[in-house]
């Protein structure tokens, strides 16, 4: 069976100076803090791609958990004590429809 | 934070001011936002501790500001809150147990309850504030009562696209639609029926001038 995912622009204000591994774990803690285990394998977040410079993420996660992965990214307030806000810039079925506007 | 709020995608920002802040700042403070490509408004944060305190303080701000909030502190400031036709937005603080939004100030409520969630969630996500929250968001469904979803930021690092609010009202408990409304049209309408009422056309409701075109 095919799993449909989405994907999400991610990013980071204002710049700091946050690595790929951090954020990929602080997105994780945030969904398994408030979802839960079983929530986190049904959304399975994944960072996808991270830009250090330009503080921007792509991230992704099934279909399903959309909302809830979109709150979960809402909800990260800070990543290893550097308080940050990441703001979801767009949502898409592809990576490709993330680029087309940003 | 004009900067984040533009990022975000915001078109426009209720500020929350200081009622003894000079004019010049307040015109500066709104020009920082309006060259950003935000408009904003006016909103004022009211917090009376009695009855008659809020009558009073109605009359004084509720002719100078665009958005009239009342924090409920106890109950029967609640209850006239609720009901008063000027209070455009009530809100209850979670972490004040004497008063909570109930069924009986859902019916009463002729404004808009305000969910103020980032401020609320960021740093101390305790069980009790979530299931408080999620009940008096299903109050508020259940009564069909106008929900404005707000973000509450007081720096840039607080600040969060309005889907992602949207986003955490859902999870909570709020329908989708309800939430979306939340950050979209009832903010909107709150602001648009204020600035009418404020314009000098305006005499009461249904009420108002039109200049003849012929002359």
């Amino acid at each position: 069976m095919t799993v449909t995912r989405r994907y999400f622009l991610v990013k980071i204000v204002p710049q700091q100076p946050v690595s790929e591994e951090q954020f990929g774990r602080a997105l994780t803690d945030s969904v398994r803090r408030y979802f839960g285990e079983i929530g986190l394998c049904r959304i399975d977040p994944r960072l996808i791609r991270f830009d250090e410079k330009e503080s921007r993420a792509v991230v992704s996660c099934r279909k399903e958990g959309a909302g809830e992965m979109e709150a979960a990214i809402g909800l990260i307030s800070d990543v290893s004590g550097l308080a940050i806000a990441p703001i979801t810039l767009k949502m898409s079925g592809t990576i490709k429809g993330l680029g087309r506007r940003h | 934070m004009a900067e984040s709020m533009k990022i975000a995608g915001y078109s426009a920002v209720a500020l929350t001011l200081p009622t003894g802040l000079l004019q010049d700042r307040v015109v500066f403070i709104r020009h920082i936002f309006t060259s950003a490509g935000i408009e904003t408004v006016l909103r004022t944060d009211l917090a009376p501790t009695s009855r008659t305190e809020l009558l009073r303080l109605l009359r004084r701000y509720r002719s100078l500001c665009d958005v009239v909030a009342v924090k409920c502190t106890n109950e029967a400031t609640a209850r006239v809150a609720c009901r008063d036709r000027r209070v455009d937005v009530v809100f209850f603080d979670p972490r004040n147990h004497k008063v909570r939004f109930n069924h009986s100030l859902a019916g009463l409520l002729r404004g808009a309850v305000e969910f103020n969630l980032i401020a609320a969630l960021q740093g101390q996500t305790n069980s009790n504030f979530i299931s408080r929250t999620s009940k008096e968001m299903g109050i508020s469904s259940e009564h069909k009562n106008r929900v404005v979803l707000s973000s509450g930021c007081t720096s840039p690092e607080m600040t969060r696209a309005p889907s992602q609010i949207a986003a955490i009202a859902d999870a909570l408990g709020l329908s989708l639609e309800q939430s979306r409304l939340g950050v979209s049209k009832v903010p909107e309408g709150i602001i648009l029926r204020n600035l009418d009422r404020r314009s000098r056309e305006y005499i009461e409701e249904g009420v108002k001038v039109i200049l003849s075109k012929a002359r």
